[in-house]
């Protein structure tokens, strides 16, 4: 058998494995990710090499030519590029090869392994992914044969099974959260912050719901206004949204920023002239946009990504069975795909 | 007058039935237990009650309750609010009274199932302690409309501030609920938080209005008879009317709102509520308790 196989790894670290504090602390951004990936290919270990970034989960697939020291070269190489220890790395990760990895990318491209089980947003992030890295030039025959056979497998696990029925979305929790907050939502006004997609369609279950304006604000202000003008809201300059703060009852984190917008000292400021009027904060975003010390304050309610898909996940013992049936349905289409990849390889050998 | 012969032939006929006022309290507050416990069962499998079925069963409980005040306020041929299980019979019934006009205005969910608990509770327990179903004097408001007038407003008040200390405990419940990131359960069916807050504001400004009115309708009988007030009565009375202004006003000026306010008039509803007891004993140890038991309407 090909040797070259044998070196196929995925380096990861997921829901799964990591709190939100350590998930956001590994996020890479859209420069660092891209300068992993070339880092990655420039080191003679790696033969193709594929990144997956989203707020859930951080996967480094790889070819590797044969060596004993991969998984200790990628795991140093990933430290590096986000600035953290090792320690925290190893404690938080985990490290598959071969056969495993195939059945590993299927499942999070079907959304088996995503923090809401089943949801479909993964899919896309997969192959947004997987086409960056093609373009990259970073893939190969055996990264792009597991990706696009995984895209596959992960329609058929669908159609096949009833994994994605009843599932509820991050949107539907957002509305019944703010209805229990609020009641009816025609009253409630609405601040978007970032263009992110999860957020945008936060944004539009509420709108939905009938409440009474959505603002939105992005730190490029074409996209605040374009989002604005699809959500038939309003757009605010980046500068200005915290003097204004004070107007909104809801408020939905999802920017791309670094580092938390909304401290607690600000959110405080904000309350003490609506010290009657509840605020809910949805916050979405990875790194979170908004300080966990918030949710201390007296009538405001604070829930990040982790809080809503546990809320999102509590219909999913209803769903278990269909679960386990599309994990076997995977293991057939992993299996499948492993003999083709090794028949390649022979092939290739000859 | 037409109504009297009427009003006459209904508690003859009742008479007849041999229904006391006792075992009509008694029959109002098992109704009223057996709403909460439909309630409760239901809350517990996790399913949402029948509103129609809680709101029937506080009707039937709450017609019973009235039909058994009818009876004594007829033997006692006054407002009965002559001893502590006559206070606390009329309380549940202000509260029951209230719920009607509450819950179906605002629709606030479990208010009924609350309600239904509370009622049970005052009324059933007034019921199980014999010594407060003491029988006083025939004549105790001295046939003085306005200190009549100024009990029964005071006692439709503790009903209001009963109602209030029920939302408070239910925007404590679906705040901690939110606080705590819990999805599933009561607090699915609980009205919002803001609805509760709002109206915890609303109840407390009506409470507050009637109290006072029932201080000023009283305030025209102490004048007259200083010596026949109980310093006491009046002392504790004035306290919890005065720990309620506080509230209003630190509520008006936005310092105590939300969980601080459901708080502070959970703690209020409480204290009224067991200063009752030492009021009732302050009074009746002023009037000299006698003769006449009121309380076997055969």
């Amino acid at each position: 058998m090909g040797d070259s196989l044998k070196s196929l790894f995925v380096l990861g670290s997921s829901h799964n494995e990591a709190p939100l504090e350590v998930r956001e602390r590994l996020a890479l951004s859209a420069e660092r990710l891209a300068k992993l990936q070339q880092t990655l290919l420039e080191d003679g270990l790696i033969r193709e090499c594929l990144v997956v970034n989203t707020c859930n989960r951080l996967e480094v697939y790889g070819l590797a030519n044969p060596s004993e020291d991969t998984e200790e070269t990628v795991r140093n190489y990933l430290c590096r590029a986000q600035g953290v220890s090792r320690a925290l790395l190893d404690r938080h990760s985990f490290w598959y090869t071969n056969l495993d990895v195939l059945q590993h990318a299927l499942e999070v491209s079907s959304g088996l392994d995503s923090q809401m089980v089943g949801e479909t947003e993964i899919l896309g992030q997969m192959k947004e992914a997987y086409g960056r890295a093609k373009s990259a030039k970073a893939t190969g025959a055996v990264l792009n044969r597991l990706f696009e056979k995984s895209f596959q497998a992960a329609k058929s696990a669908r159609t096949q099974t009833g994994i994605t029925r009843g599932q509820v979305s991050i949107g539907n929790v957002a509305v019944d959260l703010a209805s229990r907050i609020f009641g009816k939502l025609g009253k409630s006004r609405v601040l978007l912050l970032g263009s992110g997609e999860v957020g945008e369609k936060t944004a539009q279950a509420l709108k939905s719901r009938g409440v009474a304006d959505i603002s939105v604000s992005s730190r490029t202000y074409e996209n605040a206004h374009r989002l604005a003008h699809e959500l038939k809201g309003a757009a605010i300059d980046f500068d200005d949204f915290v003097e204004q703060l004070h107007n909104f009852d809801i408020i939905i984190g999802s920017t791309a920023a670094p580092g938390s917008l909304l401290s607690r000292e600000v959110i405080g400021k904000a309350m003490q002239s609506r010290p009657e009027q509840p605020l809910f904060i949805i916050d979405l975003a990875l790194p979170r946009d908004i300080d966990p010390k918030v949710e201390d304050l007296e009538n405001v309610y604070l829930y990040n990504l982790d809080d809503l898909s546990k809320i999102a996940n509590e219909n999913l013992e209803a769903r278990r069975s269909e679960i386990e049936r599309a994990r076997d349905i995977l293991k057939g289409h992993a299996w499948n795909l492993w003999l083709q990849l090794r028949r390649r390889e022979l092939m290739r050998e000859r | 007058m037409p109504e009297r012969p009427e009003a006459i032939s209904t508690f003859t006929m009742l008479s007849e039935l041999a229904l006391t006022d006792r075992a009509a309290f008694a029959t109002g507050a098992a109704i009223y237990g057996l709403a909460f416990l439909l309630g409760l069962v239901v809350l517990l499998l996790r399913k949402p009650y029948s509103r129609p079925v809680m709101f029937a069963l506080l009707t039937g409980g709450f017609i019973i309750q009235t039909l058994g005040l009818n009876l004594r306020g007829a033997e006692i041929k006054a407002c009965p609010l002559g001893n502590s299980f006559e206070i606390a019979q009329f309380i549940s019934w202000s509260l029951v009274l209230l719920f009607f006009i509450v819950g179906p205005a605002f629709r606030l969910r479990l208010l009924g199932f609350f309600t239904s608990g509370l009622a049970a509770l005052i009324a059933g327990g007034a019921l199980l302690v014999p010594g407060w179903d003491k029988p006083y004097p025939p004549g105790i408001f001295g046939g003085n409309p306005w200190i009549e007038l100024h009990a029964a407003l005071a006692m439709f008040s503790y009903g209001v501030f009963a109602i209030l200390a029920l939302v408070s405990v239910m925007f404590l419940i679906q705040q901690h609920g939110l606080k705590k990131k819990q999805f599933k359960g009561i607090y699915q069916y609980l009205p919002s938080v803001h609805q509760l807050d709002l109206m915890a504001k609303r109840l407390l400004i009506t409470g507050v209005g009637v109290l006072t009115a029932a201080l000023i309708f009283g305030a025209v009988f102490w004048i007259d008879n200083l010596d026949l007030v109980p310093v006491f009565k009046l002392s504790a009375t004035c306290l919890i009317w005065l720990g309620y202004i506080v509230v209003v006003v630190l509520r008006m000026q936005k310092k105590l709102v939300t969980r601080r306010h459901a708080i502070a008039s959970i703690i209020l509803f409480l204290l009224a509520m067991a200063s009752l007891w030492p009021v009732q004993s302050a009074q009746e140890e002023a009037h000299g308790a006698v003769k006449a038991p009121a309380s076997n309407t055969k």
